[in-house]
Formats: structure tokens, C-alpha cells, sequence
């Protein structure tokens, strides 16, 4: 009995040995990009929270002035306008985004050649620059009957209408174009789900005769989840973080209305050059994100527990 | 055009990508080649590559001269990099950018007290010119290159078909551009024309720059010294509640066409209804001289002083200065460099266009020099007339940015919502104002 006691130990022991050379083979082969990661990604990011606590004055010598730039952003009337807006605006354009993806995708799915092609096209704004994007739209907007939709509504005998110089509409008119440009991306994700369906459920369902929208609730919705989770999880982070849109469409006016967290930011840190405000206000726009991405998560792993 | 927007696209993407963190990041290296070696200086201008084909001309002639080496990088988005790099503590040895940057510039550090006495020549620009780079201290932390004062350019054919002359008063101005937007003036029968070209959009504070004129011909100040070194917010006057009343009820919020489409949110790069052709006047630097010789056509418009509001008419003037980079021990080749910026022989070189290319100085600040003789081209005198005569810049002392960005954003809001009431709101804006002085300790 006691000759039985090292030989697990002594096979254990080679056990890790062998594993340890094993391990070491994947990290090699992540070396380059953890190493790309920290210099470029973490760092930069470690220091953009280091400098919020500060008065950043790189040739005076940096001041530390503790909480006090978080607490003059938070209460900034300007930043929670413009938390209003980042809201309504990422939520207004993730949902629209995912519903037009997934009409798009239910729309575009099949093998035919043409699919392909419209595929393509359809694909083509995720691919586009966002500023080429903003000003294409911006000459869509056009606020007299020779702008594309005004020309549309003076067609049809209705007025024009100031897309981008009202500020009551400004903020929905750059939604627009955000889903535009974020629903081919998530149509991508749909058709991966899709393609994932089982076949012989639709036949079953059609079998017992259900319903086109019985049809979607019960077959294809279950069984893209997964895609669904993660369109979602990007689309938060996006709108939450949306700025190109704005900062092309709008530079955040008329008066402010379009204004949202990111282009605050950026106002603060490179036309106030407020950097240490500007780093904290990116602070708080990264625990946010981080929260509401881990939050997602888990919904997502609840879900998929029940 | 195609062309021209397209590099705008460009340059508000470059923009982006400087995003979230990037004021951290690490510049664009610290430990280029050449940086170390004493007989080569980093030089930035915030030029896009048109530009930068005049000042590669001007450096080749430089270095020439004196065997001193530049290693040259025009930046278009200089102060978001120009950020980055301070955050790396490497800065360029020599920049060149906006006069109403300094008080920034100087109130985070980054530049070198300059004594006049120490550039050859410095005796040859302008009292006014040499007293635009004082700091708040009292020392020059800049040298002056290029002046430019604002001016109106307006369609002379517009005028002719309709029987008009150009504008000398606001309301001769207004009426101009109430007959551009209604009685056709390009003839091809449509309501397609607007009177006057405005940027602004808060975005960058523009509202503020091109408003600026209109509140000095109105009497108003956005800020004024008390010549002890501190300022008082003026934003609340009964001259500035006249000016942006005036500019409210007329420009924006009255008839429709006398200025652009969309213009609360319209931008400089964005504003290009006069050289698209479908606006008859535009208030405006002289850079834009080159670009509007092309289209609308040399011939079709004409460069006058700016009409007279009722407190005269004294336009907007910036122009450019030789920054020298804090904390870099290349003193003697910088203040070469800078010598031969502002002689005769330099300023001739960045005046005059070869190939088309934009020049870079606009009205010298050496005084020997005559922006219309050197150019032939007698438009050029009516902007340095007004730059020497009527002319009025943003204080360079302060640091500018926060002041002009908070005008820019309420002037901004006072255009866009017709129906509120503009002396509470500039009353409002003063008290921003102060706040931002008070931050600065230049509160009086």
C-alpha cells in the first residue's frame, strides 16, 4: 500500500510537465498580438484612467486633482443632455438596426445566385466609410426641394423638411442613418444564424399548418438566439459609443441637440483641450459599457440556462 | 468639388480614429530619425498636402541657405497630434499655427519665451503684429508669419443683373441678400440662390469665428481687459444683445434664403455655397481668394471691405505664428529658421503660388512687403488695408478655446431656436464665460 502512494504523485507530476510545453506553444503563437494589445490597447487605456484624475499640464507638470474632473463632468448640464441623447439614439438605433437586419436577412436567405448579388449590395454601407456615409446622407438631407428626400416630399406636394437644422428632428434623422448603415452588419449575423435552422422544422411546422409569424416565433427566433445575443451585445457597446455618425452628420448642433457623450468628449478633450475632463468623461463611458455589455451577458447565460 | 470633399471625408475620419484613448497613445514616435541630430529641425503646420507643397518650397530654400535640415510634417488634425505628442513630452521643434491658439498652447506649457530682440529682422514686423503674441506674462511666446483680416466677397454679375451695388452698411447688406435669394439673380429661373454664406455650426466654435465680426461692427466685446491682466465676460451688453438680435431676426430666423440651407450646422468645409455658385456673398479670409478664382471664376466676384455695422467695421484677424516647441536645445537653428520665416525673402516664397498651390502667407508681417505688389493682384490690398485698419483679433493672453467654444455653442442655440428670448440667453453666456476666466484665475 504505501508503494501505491508516489506513483500517482510521480505520474501527476509528469502529467503537468507535459502540459506546461503544451501551453506554452498557443501563447507563443498570441505573443504578437497580446504584445500589439498591451502597447496599443491596455496601456494607452491604463493611462487615459491614470490622467483622469488630473489636471493634465504635460510641460507644467500634471496636477492631481482627484475626483474632481468626474465630478465636473457628471454634473456638466451639457453631458447629461447629451447621455439623454447618446441613450435614445443608441437604443433607437440598435433596435431599428436589428429589426431591419433580421427583415433583411429572412428576406435575402436562399442559395440563388441573385440572393448573392443583392446580398452584396445590401452589405456594402457596413463596408463604406462612416464619414463618406454622413456625407452622402448629408446631401440626402438636403434641407430644399434639391436635396433627394425633400425632392421626394415636394413630389408628393408636402413641404420640406429641415432633417438635420431642426432640433427636434436632427436626433432622429441621424438615427436613420445610423440603422441604415448598422442593418446590413447585423443581417450578416442573422444569415449565419439562419443558415443554422433546422430544415425540417420548417417542414413540420408547415406540416401542422401553423402561421407565418407562428412560424418565426417558434422556429426561427429560438434557433438564432445566439446570433440575436450577439448583434445585441455589439449593438449596445456601438450606441452607447456612437460618434462618427454625429460628429460627420451634425458636429452635434443644432444647439446642442444632437449632441452625445462621445462628441462631448471630444469637444472637451480636443477643441477645450480639457484632456483630463475629456479622459474622465471616456472613464465613465468605459464602466458603463462594461456593465451593461456584462449585464447582457449574463441575461444571455440565464437564458440559455432555462 | 468631388475632390474637395472627398479629402474632407478623409480629414473627419482622420479625426475619428484619434478617439476615446488616443490622447494617450504614443504620438507619432518620439525617437524619429534626425530628431537627435542637432542640424535637423521637425517642423509641423497644420496644412493639408496643397499647402505643404509651399512650404516644402520654403524650407528647400532655407536649408539652402543655411545647410540647417527640416524634417517636415504637415499635419491636418495638428491639435488633436499635437496633443498626443505632448502627452509623450516630445514636441516638434518648430510649429506653425493659429494666432488664437497661443494663450492654449502657452497655458499648458508648450511653448518657449521668445525675446524679439533675438530674431534678425524681428524689427520689421509690425508693433500690432509683435503685440499679438504677448502672453499672459508678459513675455512673446510667438512670431509672427502670416495676418489675414476677413472681407466680403461678393457676385459682381449678381450685382449687375439686378441692378445693385455692393453693400456698405448691414441693412444695404440685408437687402442685397434678400434680392440674391428672391429675384433670380443666375437667371436660370428657379429660387435655387441664397444672399450670404454663414458657418454656424457650434462644431469647432464657427459660430463664434465668423459671428466675431458682427459683434465688433455691433460695439459688442466677447471679453474685455481691464489692462491689468485680468478680463471681464461682456456678452451681456445692450451692443451685443443689439448685434445677435439683429443677426437672429434677419440672418437666420427672418426671410428665407438670405443665408444658405442648413446653415446652424454648416461648417467651414461644409459652407460651400459661393464656390458651388448658388450664394452671392460670403464673409471670409483671403485663403479663400485661390479657391474662388477657380470657381465661381476670377471674374465673376469681387473682394470689398466688410459693411459697416453701427459701430463701424471691424472685421475678424488671425493669421499664423512660428511656435517654438518647449524644452528642445536647438535654439540657434530654431531661431534661424524663424529669421528667415519672416524676411523679405522668405515671406515672398510662401506668398506666391507655383502650380496652383495654395500660398501660405497671406498679408506679411514684414513690413517692407506689400501683399498686392507682390502678388499683382490689387484685391490683396483692400484685405490688408482692413487688417491694418479695421481689424480687431481674439485676445491671445487667455486661453481662447473654452471662450470661443461656449460663444460658438450659444450663439449656436440663439439661431437655432427662433423663438427665445436673446438677453437671457447672453446673460447665460456671460455667466459661462466668467466661469471659464474664473477657471483660467483671470477673472477681474
Amino acid at each position: 500500500m504505501t508503494a501505491t502512494v508516489p506513483a500517482p504523485a510521480a505520474r501527476k507530476g509528469m502529467g503537468r510537465r507535459a502540459f506546461d510545453k503544451k501551453a506554452v506553444v498557443p501563447w507563443l503563437f498570441l505573443a504578437p498580438g497580446l504584445l500589439l494589445a498591451l502597447v496599443f490597447k491596455f496601456w494607452p487605456m491604463a493611462k487615459g484612467i491614470w490622467l483622469s484624475f488630473f489636471d493634465v499640464r504635460p510641460f507644467l507638470g500634471d496636477k492631481w486633482i482627484g475626483l474632481e474632473n468626474y465630478s465636473r463632468v457628471l454634473t456638466d448640464h451639457r453631458f447629461q443632455d447629451a447621455i439623454g441623447h447618446t441613450l435614445i439614439l443608441g437604443m433607437g438605433q440598435s433596435v431599428g438596426a436589428i429589426l431591419l437586419g433580421f427583415a433583411l436577412a429572412l428576406l435575402l436567405e436562399g442559395q440563388a445566385r441573385s440572393l448573392k448579388f443583392l446580398r452584396t449590395a445590401v452589405f456594402l454601407p457596413a463596408v463604406t466609410a462612416t464619414a463618406v456615409v454622413g456625407e452622402l446622407w448629408r446631401l440626402m438631407y438636403y434641407p430644399t426641394s434639391d436635396g433627394l428626400l425633400n425632392s421626394g416630399l415636394h413630389f408628393f406636394g408636402l413641404g420640406t423638411v429641415q432633417f438635420l437644422d431642426n432640433p427636434d428632428i436632427a436626433l432622429y434623422s441621424t438615427m436613420v442613418m445610423g440603422i441604415w448603415i448598422w442593418a446590413p452588419y447585423n443581417m450578416v449575423i442573422f444569415l449565419a444564424g439562419l443558415a443554422g435552422v433546422d430544415r425540417s422544422l420548417y417542414e413540420a411546422a408547415a406540416m401542422d399548418g401553423v402561421s407565418l409569424w407562428q412560424r418565426l416565433r417558434f422556429v426561427t427566433l429560438p434557433a438564432i438566439r445566439p446570433a440575436l445575443m450577439i448583434v445585441l451585445t455589439l449593438a449596445t457597446i456601438r450606441g452607447l459609443r456612437v460618434f462618427t455618425e454625429v460628429y460627420v452628420l451634425t458636429g452635434g448642433g443644432p444647439a446642442g441637440s444632437t449632441d452625445v457623450w462621445m462628441t462631448r468628449a471630444y469637444t472637451l478633450g480636443f477643441t477645450r483641450n480639457d484632456i483630463g475632463g475629456a479622459s474622465a468623461a471616456s472613464v465613465v463611458l468605459l464602466c458603463v459599457t462594461l456593465l451593461l455589455t456584462v449585464l447582457v451577458n449574463h441575461l444571455r447565460t440565464r437564458g440559455e440556462a432555462r | 468639388m468631388g475632390d474637395r470633399r472627398r479629402r474632407r471625408c478623409l480629414a473627419a475620419a482622420a479625426t475619428v480614429a484619434g478617439l476615446m484613448f488616443a490622447t494617450a497613445a504614443c504620438g507619432s514616435g518620439s525617437d524619429r530619425a534626425g530628431s537627435s541630430d542637432p542640424n535637423t529641425l521637425e517642423v509641423w503646420t497644420r496644412s493639408n498636402p496643397d499647402s505643404a507643397a509651399t512650404y516644402d518650397r520654403v524650407f528647400a530654400a532655407f536649408t539652402k541657405k543655411t545647410g540647417i535640415k527640416i524634417d517636415y510634417q504637415p499635419v491636418i488634425n495638428f491639435d488633436q497630434q499635437l496633443q498626443s505628442r505632448a502627452s509623450t513630452k516630445d514636441l516638434p521643434d518648430v510649429m506653425i499655427n493659429d494666432t488664437a491658439l497661443m494663450g492654449s498652447y502657452q497655458s499648458q506649457g508648450l511653448l518657449k519665451p521668445i525675446d524679439p530682440a533675438s530674431i534678425a529682422g524681428g524689427d520689421r514686423i509690425t508693433d500690432k503684429s509683435w503685440s499679438s503674441t504677448v502672453g499672459i506674462d508678459g513675455k512673446h511666446y510667438g512670431i509672427p508669419y502670416s495676418r489675414q483680416a476677413q472681407a466680403l466677397m461678393i457676385r459682381t454679375d449678381w450685382l449687375k443683373k439686378l441692378g445693385l451695388k455692393a453693400p456698405k452698411t448691414w441693412q444695404e447688406m440685408l437687402s442685397v441678400a434678400k434680392a440674391f435669394a428672391t429675384e433670380d439673380p443666375d437667371g436660370d429661373g428657379k429660387a435655387d440662390t441664397y444672399g450670404i454664406v454663414a458657418p454656424a455650426s457650434a462644431q469647432n466654435g464657427y459660430a463664434a469665428w465668423w459671428g466675431a465680426s458682427f459683434l465688433w461692427q455691433g460695439g459688442a466685446q466677447i471679453i474685455e481687459a481691464d489692462g491689468k491682466g485680468t478680463y471681464t465676460p461682456a456678452m451681456d451688453s445692450a451692443a451685443a444683445v443689439n448685434a445677435v438680435t439683429w443677426m437672429k431676426d434677419n440672418l437666420f430666423c427672418g426671410k428665407k434664403g438670405v443665408v444658405q440651407p442648413g446653415a446652424i450646422t454648416a461648417v467651414t468645409a461644409t459652407a460651400t455655397n459661393f464656390q458651388d455658385g448658388n450664394a452671392g456673398m460670403y464673409m471670409t479670409g483671403p485663403y479663400n481668394i485661390t479657391t474662388f478664382d477657380a470657381t465661381p471664376g476670377k471674374d465673376t466676384y469681387e473682394v470689398v471691405p466688410a459693411p459697416a455695422g453701427p459701430a463701424g467695421g471691424d472685421v475678424l484677424a488671425d493669421g499664423e505664428n512660428v511656435y517654438l516647441g518647449a524644452k528642445t536645445g536647438k535654439d540657434e537653428q530654431e531661431l534661424a529658421l524663424a529669421s528667415f520665416l519672416v524676411s523679405a525673402e522668405g515671406q515672398k516664397i510662401a506668398m506666391t503660388s507655383v502650380d496652383g498651390h495654395q500660398p501660405v502667407v497671406r498679408i506679411p508681417v514684414n513690413s517692407t512687403l506689400d501683399a498686392a505688389k507682390v502678388r499683382n493682384d490689387a484685391r490683396w490690398s483692400v484685405v490688408q488695408k482692413a487688417y491694418e485698419d479695421a481689424s480687431e483679433q481674439f485676445p491671445n493672453a487667455p486661453d481662447f478655446a473654452p471662450i470661443k467654444q461656449d460663444t460658438a455653442d450659444a450663439l449656436n442655440a440663439i439661431f437655432t431656436y427662433c423663438g427665445g428670448d436673446v438677453r437671457s440667453q447672453l446673460k447665460e453666456l456671460n455667466d459661462t464665460l466668467a466661469g471659464d476666466l474664473k477657471d483660467q484665475d483671470l477673472l477681474k
